[in-house]
């Protein structure tokens, strides 16, 4: 032993945060899901919010306000809060290779704050993959032939992510199959899709992502499909991301994990049934935005007639 | 390395052409299911658990060694060893058949398993490597049955390294590879038969005769569980083609890669599965005959390029290459499924053929 007696040494290994003992008569009960099954939770999601990027726009899944009394600190619900912008398409640099397609890269950070446990301000391994999966989202809906020799960025930034879990359960804070990304993953194909309408990037469609899960049902043994699931109410065996396209009916992205069995194709149909629900959002936030752009234009030419005769010189 | 697909337009659209027929007719006279022939041997490194190597015959080679360590768990927060006990004793009720068993269920944890890979001229934060780290490792989760194999007892639990090394460049995408040497590591993997009982330190029998295998293969009901392999699926037109080819990644309309596992007592089932950004998005397109500004300049020359852009669109793709568009219906998604999943399908076949290697 060279451990040195003069001063009191922290201990060898990690430490775990104190856990308090919960007075008995106050049950930490895990949330309940209040919707059905086939509902999906409010959205809001507005382009053009960032003025400088050739598109932008923020999504938002507001957390539920629970009637529950708070009595706990530990949150019932979980939101989920995203940025997105996209820069381009400008030309390549000059030292770059020829492409003759539009190059879109895709960037996903989450918020140092954004999760239960702090992320780090270099991308993770997950962030990159989440990077890969929007990636192959969006390529396929982008015409890339019509911008040769030029790039586009597409950077997201998580600002809240979704709960991988249930705060108060002890042990699924950590053998949590990280569930929550796969929502975020929806909502970041959502809400690049909105950008890239908001950018003018010609596209074949709207993609927009949606996310099922299959929970065991709280009620009775078996499981249950549950579009939109929020990882703190459901305990999660299996779930299924898609980014679809609607008028075309086709899938351009899908990540699914967990074992589903024999409700694999059931779980896909629900999770493009999500994605529908979620395309009537972006379609709407995306006239909004272009009857605002309309309005925007007709006033300054409206202007610009009145006096027309203030002309820079020089 | 994608994004260098050295065919021209008209050498795409003539792929394109023979793979959409059917049946479609691949460069190497495969057949839709059929895998290129390989090389492989397991057992080779004398200092893993598990090791394997896969060679391809388009001269793709990997390896994989499987390492354990013995590792103490960290308590968890609000959960006492007693938990553990109530807990597992609830759930067994009185008897204790199959207690070894039933007694490890549900209590792995994700951490417990890493794999890494090493790709030549690839850094490791690189997307290729990370996306196939996260897609390996997936699938070995969900599938549930390893990481619950990896609890020893309340203190301590073994801790899986798997180290994926690809020795050659990579020519196609190296996916199936690697996964299926995995597959084979995986399988040949033992780790030291435990002598002591309950929560005290583990002590393991020094006899490496005596060792157990992680996918055990004798015993009733789990003589049939089986690592997952993931298999690389593309789909062109109405055709499916698995163990595509790099000439084929370039003119899919879509690539995806499914990974299912063997179940104890039951039949295969998918454990993961993610869609590929397939390479035939960055190809170049042609010019049709029309915009052709060498045989007709008077006609191309008077066009505008509004004009010029319809003129393109009309054509489709139709008499020249023209990249992808869009994705993958669900009707072929639900086919692949069925194609992987299915009694004596492609899943079955790839897993009893690796099952035949021999040390």
């Amino acid at each position: 032993m060279q451990a040195d007696r003069r001063r009191v040494n922290a201990p060898p290994g990690g430490t775990t945060p104190p856990v308090f003992a919960t007075p008995s008569n106050t049950p930490i009960a895990r949330p309940v899901r209040s919707r059905q099954p086939d509902e999906h939770r409010k959205i809001f999601l507005r382009t053009g919010f960032v003025p400088s990027a050739s598109g932008s726009a923020y999504y938002e899944i507001p957390p539920e306000t629970t009637s529950q009394s708070k009595t706990l600190l530990i949150p019932s619900s979980s939101s989920l809060k995203i940025t997105c912008t996209v820069h381009g398409p400008r030309p390549l640099p000059r030292n770059a290779a020829f492409s003759p397609n539009l190059l879109l890269s895709t960037h996903v950070k989450f918020a140092p704050f954004a999760t239960r446990s702090r992320k780090g301000y270099v991308r993770d391994s997950s962030e990159r993959d989440l990077g890969m999966h929007l990636e192959s989202a969006l390529r396929g809906v982008v015409i890339g032939e019509r911008w040769p020799k030029s790039g586009c960025e597409v950077v997201i930034t998580v600002l809240e992510g979704e709960e991988d879990g249930w705060w108060g359960d002890a042990q699924g804070a950590e053998k949590s199959g990280g569930w929550g990304m796969m929502g975020v993953l929806a909502g970041c194909i959502t809400v690049a899709s909105a950008a890239l309408m908001d950018a003018g990037i010609d596209c074949v469609d709207m993609v927009s992502g949606g996310v099922a899960a299959l929970a065991s049902d709280e009620r009775g043994n078996g499981t249950r499909i549950v579009l939109d699931p929020s990882p703190s109410e459901h305990d999660i065996k299996a779930a299924c991301v898609v980014g679809y396209l609607q008028s075309r009916d086709e899938i351009t992205e899908m990540w699914m994990k967990g074992n589903a069995g024999v409700q694999t194709e059931a779980l896909i149909d629900e999770a493009v049934k999500a994605a529908v629900m979620t395309r009537s959002v972006l379609g709407e936030a995306v006239k909004e935005s272009v009857e605002l752009k309309a309005n925007h234009t007709d006033r300054n030419v409206k202007e610009k007639g009145s006096a027309n005769d203030v002309t820079m010189t020089g | 390395m994608a994004n260098t697909i050295p065919l021209s337009p008209a050498e795409l659209s003539y792929l394109h052409t023979s793979l959409s027929q059917t049946p479609p007719i691949r460069p190497d006279g495969r057949s839709p299911t059929q895998f290129r022939p390989l090389v492989a041997e397991t057992d080779i490194l004398p200092s893993a658990n598990g090791s394997a190597r896969i060679c391809f015959a388009d001269g793709t080679e990997a390896i994989v060694g499987v390492k354990a360590e013995v590792e103490k768990s960290s308590a968890r927060p609000g959960a006492t060893t007693d938990d553990i006990f109530k807990n597992s004793r609830d759930q067994d009720g009185d008897v204790d058949v199959d207690r070894e068993e039933s007694d490890k269920e549900g209590k792995g944890r994700d951490e417990w398993l890493e794999i890494a890979i090493e790709i030549p001229g690839m850094r490791d934060d690189d997307s290729l490597p990370v996306f196939l780290s996260a897609m390996l490792t997936e699938a070995l989760l969900s599938d549930g049955g390893l990481k619950d194999r990896l609890w020893i007892n309340s203190r301590f639990h073994w801790r899986l390294y798997i180290d994926i090394l690809l020795l050659s460049q990579p020519r196609s995408y190296p996916l199936p590879l690697l996964s299926l040497t995995t597959h084979l590591a995986l399988i040949s993997t033992r780790i030291p038969a435990l002598i002591s009982e309950h929560d005290e330190d583990p002590l393991f029998n020094d006899d490496w005769e005596a060792s157990t295998f992680l996918y055990p293969r004798s015993g009733e009901l789990q003589a049939r569980s089986k690592p997952p392999v993931t298999l690389l699926v593309v789909s062109i037109g109405e055709a499916v083609l698995f163990d595509p080819s790099r000439d084929e990644l370039a003119v899919c309309d879509s690539a995806m890669a499914i990974s299912v596992a063997q179940s104890a007592g039951a039949g295969l089932k998918v454990v993961a599965l993610r869609m590929i950004d397939p390479p035939s998005r960055l190809t170049a397109g042609g010019v049709p005959q029309v915009l052709n500004s060498t045989s007709n300049p008077a006609a191309t020359a008077s066009l505008s390029p509004a004009e010029a852009l319809v003129l393109r669109e009309k054509d489709q793709g139709q008499t020249v290459w023209r990249p992808p568009r869009g994705g993958v219906r669900r009707a072929i998604i639900s086919r692949i499924i069925k194609m992987v999943v299915e009694n004596n399908g492609v899943g079955e076949e790839v897993i009893a053929g690796l099952a035949g290697v021999e040390a």
